[in-house]
């Protein structure tokens, strides 16, 4: 899969650039909007990740561009700015998500992953590791082929899990994940753990017991 | 605390009366001794009139008429002073009276005989016109008084109408909306002009001064976002690196903490700054008390067993015009602030009536003034986990949308009355 980074500051490039590049993605990054421009006129990319506060032009116009050639790179906008009609001009104009700075860059994987999942479409909306399957058109988790029952919350969170397999996801984005901006004033993540302890419940009586791991209160794993 | 104009007419009230109350005694004295040079001036005209008629008669008119004169021979004994008048009074056959009569007595000598001639005039009458006068003068004083009092009531009125119209201005205007003042400026007074200019002056630099710290908030927690996000994705990227050591990891949990409340705090500060700047434009009406459960519920799954015991009474179909997202956060934080500030096994009782929502919870005492709770930053406890922008929140938004929210502790129950206009 190639990656085009769109992102003026060099830190979180970087930063992103890594994390994909983990993901066994094709990675490139620019800084500029002319960079940007003339990348996406050479290449086509499944995914790009798009600043829209460049130094010399607005990412908007990039997206404009694409959509005006035709191109269907699949488009993620990441901004400091959490306005509404900001978000609705990006998705206006043709942006598949819409993503507010600061993020996990977790949930900036499952995003691309949800976008690469809906552009390429059959075959991949099941998600699979060692025992266990999940159907995520059905919503449904067998492990052993035996049926296990989730509530939407456990069912987003190993979903969520999943889409980020190998890592360790921190507390923090997993409650963002699972309940959006609801968690900004939230004092505490401590309904994560009661979460996860429920959904490792579940599974063990399946069978998929060990399949989640806590890794020293930073987070949780699923590793192959 | 005395009103301008009360305070103006109670001074008037105080020292006309002293002033006008002097003018009268000294009318009265004033007067009194001119009626006295008068009577004295009338005698001595009578006695030398009366002396001469009895002179040129030779002797022969009457020595006496009563109440009016009487020529008696003899020496008049100089121990009074015998050329100013005396009170005297005299018995009228004909009125069957005694009444008090002036008398002036002389001596004077004619053929080598020595009389004393004594000149009457009746004091009725004089004292008569003395009262009259007075209480004449007296009752137009007090309407004087009376007249003067209420043309400087009405006076003051006239005269302070441009400062009362410019003080309910002033009450009215609200720093937070942003708002430029216009004063009236078709007062005649020159100083009254003067401080409506004053006035229009500093507000305008009052504004400016509020928009550039709103716009200082907003910009700084605009800047802020990438830093963030920087450190954001580094943590990931670390807490990812193999080979972490549980110290390490602990240390790395520790600062994502932190960077994470930084994270809240910031997006709670842009979001106070969105409101300010009146940036929830998009209202609908929304049924109030299906949110109220709503959100509750969705809470009480949060703390799970860590949630108060909880009483809630709820009137059905009670609905608001406002932004969704914004009465979320009102009710949220609410909440949130009566589970955080609880103590263990106490209680939240939630009510919702027509135009009032209650909130009461157990806990201790404020630590801080209660009037400061609504401030940014100012935490009742020293909890790390709640940013102390909560209320803040919550009173802007009531700002916003003209909600009256009040905090009241009484019985060891914390107390938030919102009320929705």
């Amino acid at each position: 899969m190639k990656l085009l980074v769109v992102e003026d500051e060099p830190s979180l490039l970087t930063s992103i650039l890594e994390y994909f590049t983990q993901e066994d993605f094709l990675c490139e990054g620019v800084s500029t909007f002319t960079q940007s421009l003339q990348k996406v006129e050479d290449f086509q990319y499944d995914c790009i990740i798009l600043d829209i506060n460049l130094p010399d032009g607005n990412g908007l116009m990039l997206l404009k561009y694409l959509r005006q050639q035709k191109k269907d790179d699949g488009v993620i906008i990441i901004s400091a700015r959490n306005s509404l009609d900001d978000r609705i001009t990006g998705l206006d104009l043709g942006a598949d998500d819409y993503l507010i700075k600061p993020f996990h860059l977790s949930e900036l994987n499952a995003r691309v992953k949800a976008l690469l999942r809906r552009k390429y479409g059959k075959g991949v909306n099941l998600l699979e590791t060692g025992n266990l399957k999940l159907d995520l058109l059905s919503r449904s988790v067998t492990c052993n082929d035996q049926q296990v029952s989730l509530t939407k919350h456990e069912f987003d969170l190993l979903t969520y899990l999943l889409n980020n397999q190998n890592r360790v996801v921190g507390k923090q984005a997993i409650a963002e994940h699972i309940y959006g901006h609801e968690t900004e004033n939230m004092p505490s993540f401590d309904f994560v753990y009661s979460h996860i302890k429920n959904l490792k419940k579940k599974l063990k009586e399946t069978g998929c017991d060990e399949l989640i791991q806590s890794v020293y209160g930073l987070g949780y794993k699923i590793s192959v | 605390m005395k009103t301008l104009l009360q305070r103006n007419t109670r001074y008037l009230l105080t020292w006309l009366p002293v002033i006008l109350l002097i003018c009268c005694i000294a009318f009265y004295v004033l007067m009194k001794m001119q009626a006295h040079h008068m009577q004295e001036k009338q005698l001595q005209l009578k006695q030398s009139n009366v002396w001469m008629a009895f002179v040129k008669s030779n002797g022969t008119i009457p020595r006496a008429i009563q109440g009016e004169f009487d020529i008696v021979p003899g020496i008049l004994k100089q121990t009074t002073k015998s050329l100013s008048p005396r009170d005297t009074s005299i018995y009228l056959p004909q009125k069957n009276k005694i009444l008090p009569f002036e008398l002036l007595s002389s001596q004077f000598e004619w053929n080598k005989d020595k009389y004393i001639v004594s000149a009457y005039v009746s004091s009725t009458e004089i004292s008569h016109l003395i009262i009259k006068v007075f209480i004449t003068e007296a009752v137009i004083l007090l309407l004087l008084l009376l007249s003067i009092v209420l043309l400087n009531k009405r006076n003051s009125q006239i005269l302070w109408k441009p400062f009362f119209e410019t003080l309910t201005k002033l009450k009215e205007y609200d720093v937070t909306r942003n708002e430029s003042i216009s004063l009236p400026d078709e007062t005649n007074t020159k100083e009254f002009k003067e401080l409506n200019v004053a006035f229009v002056d500093l507000i305008g630099k009052v504004n400016i001064a509020y928009y550039n710290q709103k716009q200082f908030v907003d910009n700084a927690s605009h800047e802020m976002q990438t830093p963030l996000a920087i450190i954001r994705s580094k943590l990931e990227l670390l807490i990812n690196q193999p080979g972490l050591t549980e110290s390490t990891a602990a240390q790395l949990g520790d600062i994502t903490e932190a960077n994470d409340k930084l994270s809240r705090m910031n997006r709670t500060l842009l979001l106070l700054a969105k409101i300010e700047n009146n940036q929830f434009l998009n209202t609908e009406s929304i049924n109030f008390s299906d949110l109220l459960h709503r959100e509750v519920s969705l809470l009480k799954k949060h703390y799970d067993d860590d949630f108060p015991t909880l009483t809630l009474s709820v009137t059905d179909d009670i609905t608001l015009v406002a932004n969704l997202s914004l009465l979320e956060i009102l009710i949220h934080n609410l909440v949130i602030n009566a589970v955080e500030h609880n103590i263990q096994g106490g209680s939240i009782s939630i009510n919702l009536s027509n135009s009032l929502l209650i909130i009461e919870n157990t806990g201790l005492p404020l630590s801080q003034p209660a009037q400061t709770l609504f401030e940014r930053f100012k935490k009742g406890s020293h909890k790390s986990r709640t940013t102390g922008l909560g209320l803040a929140l919550v009173k802007q938004i009531c700002v916003l949308y003209n909600y009256n929210v009040v905090y009241k502790y009484a019985h060891g129950l914390h107390k938030i009355e919102v009320t929705f206009p």
